[in-house]
């Protein structure tokens, strides 16, 4: 991980979308950004804005019912100002997408190798025979067992974990330099999940490309990621390293999700299992966000005045200095990073 | 199911009242003519025995003989059937042309302009009589305009000019309401469409906006789209009873009628047994059709 131009920069991204209930701020001001080769993990509850954010850069929210304003550079490029043509022509090449349902992400009624020739035919002036032999290599890349028969199949005769693998495929058909899988893993059982998280990883190590997993998952998170953005409410509250997030979370937000996994060990040892802790309460609606810090109507450490009437800025957390560059930067946004006694927030980050 | 049918058709006409040999016979006749064509006409059997006689030469495509005319019944549905199949290609035609563009575009901007006066107009397209439409259409461009003939009908074979012109107005006004009812299906099953998961996979794929339309969403679209026209089609081929009648279209539904008015029993048990059968005929295509659109209903 050097310090190079990221790969992808996202600036002050605010995305508002029209409901029936009011204008829903579901993306508040998130900045982050992606190196090359890089995997960055966003995490976050149902709601908090994560599929969202990653849409709006590729334009694939609803066209007047979604107003997104900052800057998305891919290569310098903007994202957000580029006309629709040039944004068609990223779509593919520069930044491949994986659905999280593959239930419902291929087309029904064409043949996977179909869905997989348009796509690389909509971006490389090729003969359909040529597109199909390089479908039938990528199905074969990412594991399909028989891919020259797999190709002719119709996404119901295959399983979701094939599907998914497909999905894949369809992203990894124009090689882009970026992958964004949102959610690519929930709706698959834990051994599919392992494989198909494999599977990305080392096409990623073979290709260079960057990666933006969205998940909730925490343990997929400490599985593949480099850095970690903790979403809440439409705001990033936590980013960093995966080994500061996870080892030594900042916000209490944070804290709250790494204390909500069970723990087997501890219930093996009592010979019962202990009540699972949770984070009380519901996200904010988007509709109608407090002012103040996102989370204080949840938080359960509320330590400081400014909570209730003031946001808290995303701010290093202290024991960080600024010379690690933005990759390895630990930052939240709270008042209350001290208290609450974080694990190990102590002597190792000093 | 045709068997059920055939049933209840011929039990409801027996419910029918008035005596077909009296309306047959005029207002003066002699006991003994009576007699005769009761006989002749197998009314004076039992009721269960009529039917099995009639079903059992129905099966060999004999319908009996015309109570009026005394023509076969057979021949006088073949006579006719040109003339209905005509009208309702040409009408779903007209529906469909109107439908699919009509639809696809509000679908595509709903709430907008477009979609609020196509919802208007198919509006007018439900609610409004055919009959009445047909009345204007015949006032404005028969009478007023004189473009085109008031109606009737002859043979494509021969005079294919006078056939397109006379076929012109019963067709705009029969698909003119089926067009409304499809409308409304296309515009509701494209926006299904629309909203599908792999939608976004198209475009997600930086397919150009017209193929991801065109493979993704319209396609999609067709399968509902195909259940809703052999529905139409159906009900198009049993006969637009007032629509032939304004632009005296010799057609099933004319004959359906006048055999009702006349207690022509053989006629009309016949024109329905027809317009069961082509029901069932136009339910196969469509599921035939289907699973050729479908692959998930193929493999089963």
């Amino acid at each position: 991980m050097t310090v190079t131009a990221p790969l992808l920069e996202v600036e002050d991204l605010h995305v508002r979308l029209r409901t029936p209930r009011g204008t829903a701020s579901v993306v508040n001001g998130l900045s982050y950004t992606v190196g090359a080769g890089e995997t960055v993990a966003v995490v976050g509850e149902s709601g908090s804005g994560k599929s969202v954010s990653v849409l709006a850069l590729l334009g694939l929210l609803p066209a007047g019912v979604a107003t997104v304003t900052g800057r998305a550079l891919l290569d310098g490029e903007d994202l957000l100002a580029m006309p629709a043509d040039r944004l068609r022509q990223l779509r593919g090449p520069g930044v491949g997408m994986v659905f999280q349902d593959p239930m419902t992400s291929l087309n029904p009624v064409l043949t996977v190798g179909r869905q997989l020739v348009e796509g690389i035919r909509a971006h490389v002036d090729v003969p359909k025979a040529v597109a199909r032999r390089r479908a039938v290599e990528l199905l074969g890349e990412v594991g399909l067992p028989g891919p020259e028969k797999a190709v002719d199949r119709y996404p119901h005769e295959l399983s979701g974990g094939m599907r998914q693998r497909v999905m894949i495929a369809i992203a990894l058909s124009n090689s882009p330099a970026l992958l964004i899988a949102d959610e690519a893993t929930t709706a698959l059982d834990v051994t599919v999940q392992a494989q198909i998280i494999d599977l990305v990883q080392r096409l990623q190590a073979d290709h260079g490309t960057g990666v933006v997993w969205i998940t909730h998952d925490l343990g997929v998170v400490a599985g593949i990621a480099d850095r970690v953005l903790v979403m809440y409410g439409g705001r990033c509250v936590e980013d960093g390293t995966v080994d500061d997030v996870l080892e030594r979370p900042a916000h209490p937000y944070t804290r709250g999700l790494l204390g909500a996994l069970p723990d087997l060990a501890v219930a093996r040892a009592d010979g019962g299992l202990p009540d699972l802790a949770t984070v009380p309460g519901t996200p904010p609606a988007p509709t109608d966000l407090p002012a103040g810090c996102v989370f204080w109507p949840r938080c359960p450490v509320r330590a400081d005045p400014r909570c209730e009437t003031e946001q808290p800025p995303l701010a290093h957390v202290r024991g960080q200095s600024r010379d690690f560059g933005p990759s390895l930067a630990h930052r939240a946004a709270t008042w209350c990073a001290e208290d609450g006694g974080a694990p190990g927030t102590t002597e190792e980050d000093r | 199911m045709l068997i059920g049918v055939s049933i209840i058709v011929f039990a409801l006409i027996q419910f029918v009242p008035g005596d077909p040999v009296r309306l047959a016979l005029g207002t003066r006749f002699s006991q003994e003519t009576y007699d005769a064509l009761l006989e002749r006409s197998g009314l004076d059997q039992p009721v269960l025995q009529q039917y099995f006689t009639w079903s059992g030469r129905a099966l060999t495509g004999d319908l009996g003989v015309s109570f009026r005319s005394g023509e076969p019944v057979t021949a006088l549905i073949l006579e006719r059937l040109p003339a209905t199949l005509t009208l309702a290609l040409a009408a779903i035609l007209v529906a469909l042309l109107i439908a699919v563009p009509l639809g696809t575009l509000s679908a595509l901007r709903p709430r907008s302009l477009v979609d609020r006066g196509a919802t208007v107009l198919s509006q007018i397209g439900i609610s409004v009589p055919d009959f009445w439409m047909g009345i204007v259409f015949i006032l404005v461009f028969a009478g007023t305009l004189g473009w085109l003939p008031s109606g009737g009908y002859v043979p494509l074979t021969e005079d294919p000019w006078g056939w397109l012109q006379r076929l012109i107005m019963p067709a705009i006004v029969t698909g003119v309401v089926s067009g409304s009812v499809i409308t409304r299906f296309v515009r509701s099953s494209v926006l299904e469409a629309l909203g599908q998961d792999h939608v976004r996979t198209a475009q997600a794929k930086g397919l150009p906006a017209r193929q991801v339309l065109s493979w993704h969403v319209l396609r999609n679209a067709l399968l509902p789209l195909v259940t809703v026209t052999g529905v139409q089609l159906a009900y198009l081929l049993s006969g637009v009873v007032v629509v032939e009648i304004v632009f005296a279209w010799p057609g099933l539904g004319q004959l359906a009628l006048q055999a009702v008015q006349a207690r022509d029993y053989p006629v009309l048990q016949g024109a329905v047994l027809l317009f069961a059968l082509v029901f069932l005929l136009v339910n196969l295509v469509v599921d035939l059709l289907y699973s050729r659109l479908d692959p998930r209903i193929a493999r089963r």
